[in-house]
């Protein structure tokens, strides 16, 4: 795939050797597919099946060596603009009144469901972020393709991924042009420099596409990208997905059986 | 170099999901029924849109809604002030719809939304469907038909049906899409239905004006520029480009 002047890359700890790092990455990104499901489709209130997640979550943070500081500020950025969202499930009818100031109630099922939503919210967060942190991007790429998303979504995420950096720089240097012209000195300029700087971006990423599409053609492109080679799986792959899927299944019964 | 740019990328992002970050619904706050019902109705639309488009495009697809989809990425990074004192940036589905045509533009939300959910956690993985239906074939789709039939009535070349029915069609596909994601919302029993409501709907009725204006201006400003990339173009266009030597 064509990814590698200007993209950018999150994974910091992709580098390091250990357990989690010896699997195939479409292995990983089964496991964490998998393990977000079973986090987010648990019922409110099975803090049982979340401890057990959470311990599972917390035994991987300690296996990959992921950089502790680092996933701490993405989850916390990401849980922290989600927060505003989280307040809306505070606001139930039923259940019995823990607190109440005017029309304002605060019930023990709208605890229930803040806090539940919450905790879902920061393992699933947390789940995903390992992965990112430790997997390139098109290492992730790859893994989906392999995991039968079809290869036209990919392809075009793939060469979406190479332009990101691209035009948020072309953005960037025509806000920069605006700003330094003082046209974005009243809201309603403001507004109209920008719809124009929409617009003209438009123009200049649809010529783009085709410069791009015309330099693949000269290097033969037929309309899909060549397949790398797909890494093999081994033994640990297998082991790695059935103690995961163990995992899900024995937070799962801890309701079901309660019933 | 990279180390800066992503610094920028993220700041920019960090900077732009501070307020309409209502819509990409995070992991957690939706239930099994509706998510499997999402999730249905967004395959099938994923689906029928990698077909449509690949008839459209051809082998130019990949190229095309690559550069495409980093340009929306890139322009919901933008914050600009809206009528009302706060600020927003553009969600781009309908623009993307009325450039592009219904299943181009959509394949190209998807491709957005999928690339916020994994890269950047804007929006939950398990909530992912919910959130292409809410945004790409809400937004998008609805969104191409009513600019498309308001286009139709007011006149399918002239810069006024153009921009009405950007308009219209910008704004209501935001509140529309909202409106859907609060019923979501309620029937997962995660947030009550008059709250839910409230609190999506007046938002963004107010994030719905800034989408709008923004739609609009920069849809004058292609219809103005290069009007053949309008989808669909205005007869003036057509009649041009014949002229012009390319």
């Amino acid at each position: 795939m064509l990814l590698h002047i200007g993209a950018f890359r999150l994974d910091v700890d992709s580098e390091r050797r250990s357990p989690w790092h010896d699997l195939i990455p479409s292995t990983r990104v089964l496991c964490m597919v998998l393990m977000v499901f079973a986090i987010a489709l648990t019922p409110n209130g099975q803090w049982k099946t979340w401890g057990l997640y959470g311990l599972g979550i917390v035994t991987l943070v300690i296996l990959s060596q992921v950089t502790f500081s680092a996933l701490a500020k993405r989850v916390g950025v990401e849980f922290i603009f989600i927060g505003v969202v989280l307040l809306g499930t505070l606001f139930q009818r039923s259940g019995e009144v823990v607190w109440q100031w005017g029309w304002f109630q605060v019930t023990t099922v709208g605890l229930t469901n803040l806090v539940s939503v919450a905790l879902k919210m920061l393992l699933s967060l947390t789940m995903v972020n390992i992965l990112i942190l430790t997997t390139p991007i098109p290492a992730l790429l790859h893994a989906i393709a392999t995991l039968r998303v079809p290869p036209l979504l990919v392809a075009i995420m793939a060469s979406m991924y190479r332009y990101i950096a691209v035009l948020a720089d072309e953005f960037q240097s025509m806000r920069r042009a605006a700003l330094s012209r003082n046209l974005m000195n009243s809201r309603k300029t403001q507004r109209l420099v920008i719809g124009n700087m929409v617009g003209s971006l438009f123009i200049r990423t649809y010529d783009r596409g085709e410069r791009v599409h015309q330099a693949m053609l000269a290097r033969g492109y037929t309309g899909l990208f060549p397949q790398a080679e797909i890494p093999k799986g081994s033994w640990r792959d297998g082991v790695a997905i059935t103690m995961v899927a163990a995992l899900a299944i024995a937070g799962q019964m801890f309701y079901i059986q309660g019933r | 170099m990279t180390e800066l740019l992503l610094m920028s990328i993220s700041s920019f992002q960090a900077g732009s999901r501070m307020l309409p970050l209502a819509m990409h619904i995070p992991d957690g706050f939706l239930s099994l029924p509706v998510i499997l019902v999402t999730w249905i109705l967004a395959i099938a639309l994923i689906a029928i849109c990698l077909k449509r488009a690949q008839f459209e495009y051809q082998e130019r697809t990949v190229p095309l809604m690559g550069v495409c989809a980093a340009f929306i990425f890139a322009a919901q990074m933008i914050n600009f002030p809206i009528p009302g004192g706060t600020s927003g940036h553009l969600l781009g589905g309908t623009l993307a719809g009325a450039l592009l045509g219904p299943w181009a533009g959509s394949l190209v939300m998807v491709v957005v939304f999928m690339v916020q959910a994994f890269l950047f956690q804007d929006g939950g993985i398990t909530v992912l469907g919910a959130n292409i239906v809410n945004m790409g074939l809400i937004g998008t789709f609805g969104g191409y038909y009513l600019y498309a039939a308001i286009r139709k009535s007011l006149g399918w070349n002239s810069l006024r049906g153009i921009g009405v029915g950007a308009a219209v069609a910008a704004w209501a596909s935001v509140v529309v899409g909202s409106i859907i994601c609060a019923f979501q919302l309620a029937i997962s029993g995660t947030v009550p239905l008059p709250v839910a409501l409230s609190a999506m709907a007046s938002w963004h009725v107010l994030i719905g004006i800034g989408e709008a204006l923004i739609t609009v201006t920069a849809l004058g400003f292609i219809y103005r520029t290069r009007p053949d990339l309008i989808y669909k173009a205005p007869k003036k266009a057509i009649a041009n480009r014949s002229m012009a030597s390319r």
